[in-house]
């Protein structure tokens, strides 16, 4: 009588375990957990929407490298072929691109979702740090990838883009030559483009998400503020949360085919939108309209709101070095965020995020021309348009505070009231954006420094 | 005693190693980013316009002509032929001439000059550079006006 073999998968198994000891894998696994309490679950799962979507650009950038040709005289016409020829071309475009914008989304929220619940806090600075360089790299993508159908809107919305970089002090006409393989946006700017998107950028996010995953796989999730020094059980990872993962994966591919399906070439809103149109003609004037993709509408707006000269230097290298320190302070703080640092909460960085999301909104929302009528002639009134998307953000911004108010008993909203009082004053009374911005950020630093310890000390995270 | 000496001669072939390892981490990298900058436009002098471009000039009174880096925007005012840098100064977008409002203008922050490059409104820092053109039996040439 023999005895009864063990199962095929169990006999790979320990064949594999033998000479790599997976067991070892597989212990560590069960042993992962996510923290429960404190928040919603659904904040833990961002992270990986956002890495499920990177990976569907990864394989559909791929399919489309089978017949994208860059070249003056391939670029677009290869675009073209596949959109219009190649069995499913469309599919795959539409894929890459939409998945591109639900990434940047995903990334957004996971970024403020962040912010919110401090889970940068001691000892998680450098997981934010590589985030936000993964936010940096994100960008970049869209950025560069944008030009490669080498149509009319991308030729212009490069051109302006890069443009900016000549006011970096020093080296930035080296810089703004380097990016564009000469002193103007050409093929020559394409192939380095081509480069960047498929090679250089896709790179150096495999190296930063691994960097980024490894803090997490050593430190673990955080916790929740208030559950920071609780010792309760977790979820465990394996299989529990992964089960999880994989069903909101698949509701996100659902999403991204109804999107795909019904709206190819994307809604239709500047700075979402996808159609080929024009081939790029370096000689042809631009167009009224152009817009950039929408995470950079800000900047596109902030670049029209600033005069010709200010303090000695140009218009568009003042807005550059306000783009910089913006963005600079973002990276910077779990350092700058002392009380989160020491396990307290600290209301006045959920302000900030607050404050953050108005200073975005209404710049984008006036980038969208949202109250103004253009035509092919004339651009529409900046009164009215200011008007329009002053009001809409004190509105949202007046209900998600009476929100924080009512419903998390905040009393932090310095930061939050002053960009507020900015949007009014330049919305609705029409005092000059750059003024008016001036004014909220003296009523800023005066409110921190009068009442800000005080509101810290007594208000909720 | 000895070991003092033998710390400061670690820390004076540390220093020399370190100075080593700098000049071959340059060497390394000049050639990269040598290459990486592109070659200078070595056009330079008066630029004449094509048979295709002076017949567009003809016909549209409007040109936008380019030769190596250059881009030179050609239109007509009151029967006189102006040249201006058709790279605006403020994001570099190519500009436009709106011949009803006799204005050139950027389409991309809406900035506007006048016929002879001045600033009119908008965000642009600095005017656009002039150019003359002139005319020689069908061809027409222009040359950037000192700055």
């Amino acid at each position: 009588m023999s005895t009864a073999k063990a199962p095929v998968s169990e006999r790979a198994f320990g064949w594999l375990d033998e000479r790599f000891g997976v067991q070892k894998l597989v212990d560590w696994a069960r042993h992962k957990e996510v923290p429960i309490g404190g928040h919603s679950m659904v904040w833990y799962y961002l992270g990986g929407t956002t890495l499920f979507f990177f990976t569907v650009q990864i394989v559909s950038g791929v399919l489309l490298l089978m017949y994208y040709q860059a070249g003056e005289a391939t670029s677009y016409e290869s675009i073209r072929y596949i959109t219009t020829k190649v069995p499913f071309g469309w599919l795959v475009r539409s894929i890459h691109c939409w998945s591109a914008h639900l990434m940047i989304v995903s990334l957004v929220v996971h970024m403020f979702s962040t912010l919110l619940l401090k889970a940068y806090r001691k000892p998680r600075e450098l997981t934010w740090v590589t985030g936000f360089g993964l936010f940096g790299l994100a960008l970049g993508f869209g950025f560069s990838g944008y030009l490669l159908p080498w149509n009319e809107l991308a030729f212009f919305a490069t051109s302006v883009g890069t443009d900016s970089v000549k006011g970096v002090p020093l080296v930035g006409q080296w810089l703004l030559e380097v990016m564009r393989g000469g002193p103007d946006v050409t093929i020559n700017t394409l192939y380095r483009f081509f480069a960047l998107h498929v090679v250089i950028l896709p790179v150096l996010t495999v190296g930063v998400v691994g960097v980024h995953l490894a803090f997490i796989q050593v430190q673990g999730m955080a916790k929740g503020m208030a559950h920071q020094k609780h010792d309760r059980p977790g979820l465990r990872f394996f299989p529990d949360f992964l089960v999880r993962d994989l069903l909101l994966w698949l509701c996100c591919l659902i999403v991204l085919a109804v999107l795909v399906y019904n709206l190819p070439y994307g809604p239709g809103v500047p700075g979402v939108e996808w159609e080929l149109g024009k081939k790029a003609n370096p000689l042809a004037p631009a167009y009224p309209g152009i817009k950039p993709e929408w995470y950079f509408l800000w900047i596109y707006q902030l670049l029209k709101e600033f005069p010709p000269h200010l303090f000695g230097m140009e218009g568009p290298q003042a807005a550059l070095l306000v783009v910089t320190a913006l963005m600079g302070t973002w990276a910077l703080i779990p350092f700058l965020d002392r009380r989160a640092r020491g396990g307290q909460p600290s209301p006045m960085f959920t302000d900030l995020a607050m404050a953050a999301l108005i200073f975005l909104s209404y710049l984008t929302l006036q980038a969208w021309d949202i109250g103004g009528h253009r035509t092919l002639t004339a651009e529409p009134d900046p009164r009215a348009v200011a008007w329009a998307c002053g009001l809409i953000t004190l509105g949202i911004g007046s209900c998600i505070t009476l929100l924080r108010a009512l419903a998390y008993r905040s009393r932090w909203f310095i930061l939050s009231f002053a960009a507020l009082l900015q949007v009014v004053l330049n919305g609705l009374v029409h005092v000059d954006y750059l003024v008016a911005g001036a004014i909220a950020l003296a009523v800023a630093v005066v409110g921190v420094k009068l009442l800000g310890r005080r509101l810290e000390t007594g208000g909720a995270s | 005693m000895a070991n003092d000496v033998t710390l400061k001669r670690r820390t004076l072939l540390n220093s020399l190693l370190g100075v080593g390892v700098l000049g071959w981490l340059s060497s390394l990298l000049y050639p990269v980013l040598r290459y990486l900058r592109p070659l200078s436009d070595t056009t330079a002098g008066p630029l004449k316009l094509t048979p295709a471009e002076v017949e567009a000039v003809e016909k549209n009174k409007l040109v936008i002509a380019r030769s190596g880096n250059r881009k030179v925007i050609v239109f007509g005012v009151n029967g006189e032929l102006r040249a201006l840098d058709a790279k605006c100064t403020h994001e570099g977008c190519t500009v436009q001439f709106v011949p009803g409002d006799s204005v050139v203008l950027c389409a991309c922050h809406n900035g506007k000059y006048d016929v002879d490059g001045r600033v009119l409104s908008g965000p642009p820092p600095r005017p656009l550079t002039k150019w003359v053109a002139t005319r020689e039996g069908g061809s027409i040439t222009l040359t950037r006006e000192p700055t």
